[in-house]
């Protein structure tokens, strides 16, 4: 697991299926994929993650929704609101991925939040399909909250992840494209490798000590 | 008028990409316009003074991209940016980029061939459907008797179950 889309939405919540986007997913440089809805399965060679989405306005309204939740989750991911919101999706154990920041206000992830991030290791996702199909000031103020967080991340170390939030294959990017659209807000190669290693370094994350054989 | 000697001739890059889904045909004007569209929008007019893009080829569900030498990681920028030609659903995806054309037509000449292999009728979450098979097992359905829609992007193990 050293590539991985953080999130995909297939078929019903796409018009591809799991199947095919794990599949097209192999054909753009990645071995992983956060599939939101589906089941954590191998295919040709991708190993595809089950994720699930859980969204609130406030922490009362994440705990219920997280206590709906029956069976394995897979990725637990959140969608990020105003500071209050944040603040408690991190002490949530569960959380393993901040969605959405972009669409918060400006003060709701700071220099303390990043540090907490970083401590528990809760990743913030970075979603690309924005940069494809905002226009305007919804693609400029997504790059500016990008560029702020681009520029936290390599203070702090928070887990960054990047997402296609694909619901089709054409939506789906490649890692070169990948790139060249994180360019955009300034996040280098080495950034965007760490950021597609994201993913791993939460379901894995690394242990003081380790035995290696 | 002599023509300008090639050491005085701007440096250029050209970038290959694919067009998916291969089904739709791309004309390269429409693909240009596309192009142009996404640059204007990241770079502004200046950027895409500065840039000059044109697309010298586009066939069989490739184009080859020209640009000036150095601004091939804008030009790439700007084609993960396209998601519609002509209001239709396109992914362009760029795969390399070279400082001659010949390079990339060479590459391209190695590269297996995105034509369908079959066509059948498939029957999917209680409807009917057109199915075009393409190689790797991957099946694009077209619902039956609706012009101009979306497909549905599955694998023959998907149709199957």
């Amino acid at each position: 697991m050293r590539c991985t889309d953080a999130c995909v939405y297939p078929y019903p919540l796409g018009d591809s299926t799991v199947r095919r986007m794990a599949q097209e997913a192999g054909e753009l440089g990645f071995d992983s994929m956060v599939a939101v809805g589906a089941r954590g399965c191998t295919y040709k060679g991708v190993e595809v993650v089950g994720g699930t989405i859980i969204q609130g306005r406030d922490q009362r309204e994440v705990q219920a929704a997280m206590r709906r939740i029956d069976g394995n989750p897979g990725i637990l991911m959140a969608t990020a609101g105003d500071y209050t919101l944040n603040r408690a999706l991190l002490h949530v154990g569960r959380v393993r991925v901040l969605q959405g920041i972009h669409a918060t206000p400006k003060n709701s992830f700071d220099h303390i939040l990043s540090k907490m991030a970083a401590e528990r290791q809760v990743a913030v996702d970075l979603d690309l399909s924005l940069l494809v199909s905002g226009r305007d000031y919804a693609r400029q103020k997504a790059l500016q909250r990008y560029a702020d967080l681009a520029g936290l991340q390599s203070r702090f170390g928070f887990p960054f992840t990047l997402s296609s939030g694909a619901r089709s294959i054409l939506q789906m990017k490649s890692t070169r494209d990948m790139v060249a659209l994180c360019g955009l807000f300034g996040l280098d190669e080495d950034g965007v490798g760490g950021a597609l290693l994201g993913i791993a370094k939460i379901l894995r994350p690394e242990k003081a000590v380790e035995v290696v054989e | 008028m002599k023509p300008r000697p090639p050491t005085m001739r701007g440096k250029r890059r050209y970038i290959l990409a694919r067009l998916d889904p291969p089904s739709v045909a791309v004309s390269g004007r429409d693909l240009y316009y596309a192009i142009a569209e996404s640059l204007t929008s990241l770079y502004g007019d200046s950027g895409m003074a500065r840039i000059q893009p044109s697309v010298v080829s586009c066939t069989g569900g490739y184009a080859i991209i020209r640009c000036i030498r150095s601004t091939e990681g804008q030009v790439s920028a700007c084609l993960a940016a396209v998601h519609q030609v002509q209001e239709v659903s396109v992914a362009v995806r760029s795969i390399r980029t070279s400082g001659t054309m010949r390079s990339l037509r060479q590459h391209l000449a190695g590269m297996k061939p995105r034509v369908p292999c079959g066509e059948q009728d498939a029957y999917f979450q209680g409807r009917s459907w057109t199915g075009v098979q393409y190689p790797g097992a991957k099946v694009d359905l077209f619902e039956k008797g609706f012009k101009n829609q979306q497909p549905l992007f599955l694998t023959e193990e998907d149709l199957e179950e």
